[in-house]
């Protein structure tokens, strides 16, 4: 055996219950175990894994128990709003945002992180789709009125602007690294949100609901 | 004119739900926990309950094994709204004597067709 200046691969943290569907890989820049979320997902961990996501217009929430270092993040945006309402009330509007966000939360709290403890980053909601101008602001200005209404207070952001941005969080750190991407190479990104905004948009098959 | 009780931890949750309710002229009582359930059950005679499953203090499933206790609430539909999926908590819900189970995020309009129906 030669020397070696390779970071030593520790196992992979076992997944969140629930959350099996995520994209979770080595990430050999950054030697971490990585999760990666696209537009609609939330990833949790309790045992300090890397979420990755790439937002143009959605907003990611990070929110992580700062005691327990038990942390996640979602990556949403609000379905297009109807001509006849703009009220943060109105549940056809602010479902995804209101799913996303409690969802979010009651991952953190299951894995046995406690709400006075939380500690909330806020990213994304740019302006990046030129047919949607107003989208980024939207889904900015929801998160912060949901935020308000829940009594969380948000200790870091990087909002709005017309760039993409590229997230790390560190689950159980807190920590986070955003890199600014090239808006006119990142078609991926516009993309990906379009198809995601006609699925928040349209969408009939979301809300389960079971008679017994 | 029936009354509905809507309980969530979630403040925007129990606007998002109070204004649906109210917007389709139901009246609505609301409560942020189990045990606030409870007491607001007790003190409004409800037609329906409509309650989250993860909540502080109370879960949703305990309040409606309690509320089945009650004389007043023994057939009153009561649905259950989460984020929870997972058929472990439905069965949970289930045997606690919940009449349905909606899963987050729903239209206003399946919330109050459902409602529609299990008021009958």
């Amino acid at each position: 055996m030669g020397l070696s200046t390779q970071i030593e691969r520790p196992i992979q943290p076992p997944v969140t219950k629930g959350m099996e569907n995520i994209n979770r890989y080595w990430d050999r820049t950054m030697g971490v175990w990585a999760a990666k979320i696209l537009p609609g997902e939330l990833y949790v961990s309790a045992h300090g894994e890397m979420i990755v996501t790439v937002l143009g217009s959605c907003v990611a929430a990070c929110i992580r128990d700062r005691v327990r270092g038990i942390g996640g993040m979602n990556h949403f945006m609000l379905p297009q709003a109807n001509s006849t309402s703009n009220h943060w009330a109105d549940a056809l509007e602010t479902r995804y945002g209101n799913w996303a966000m409690e969802f979010l939360i009651n991952e953190i709290l299951k894995l046995g992180g406690r709400k006075e403890n939380l500690e909330v980053k806020l990213f994304g909601g740019g302006q990046i789709l030129e047919n949607m101008t107003d989208v980024g602001a939207r889904n900015v200005e929801f998160v912060r009125e949901y935020l308000k209404r829940e009594g969380l207070r948000v200790e870091a952001e990087d909002l709005l602007g017309v760039r993409p941005r590229k997230v790390l969080y560190f689950s159980d750190t807190g920590s986070v690294k955003v890199r600014r991407l090239n808006q006119v190479s990142n078609t991926t990104v516009v993309d990906r949100e379009r198809a995601y905004a006609k699925q928040v948009t349209t969408s009939d098959t979301d809300g389960s609901i079971e008679l017994f | 004119m029936s009354k509905i009780l809507a309980v969530d931890d979630s403040a925007s949750m129990r606007q998002m739900i109070s204004f649906t309710l109210k917007s389709a002229g139901f009246d609505v009582v609301e409560a942020a926990d189990g045990i606030e359930g409870l007491n607001q059950a007790q003190q409004h005679k409800c037609d329906l309950v409509l309650s989250d499953v993860n909540m502080p203090n109370m879960d949703g499933i305990t309040m409606t094994r309690e509320l089945r206790g009650l004389p007043d609430y023994k057939y009153t539909p009561i649905l259950m709204l989460t984020t929870e999926s997972g058929g472990d908590k439905k069965s949970e819900g289930k045997n606690a004597g919940a009449t349905g189970w909606i899963v987050k995020p729903f239209k206003p309009d399946q919330l109050l067709n459902t409602i529609k129906k299990v008021l009958g």
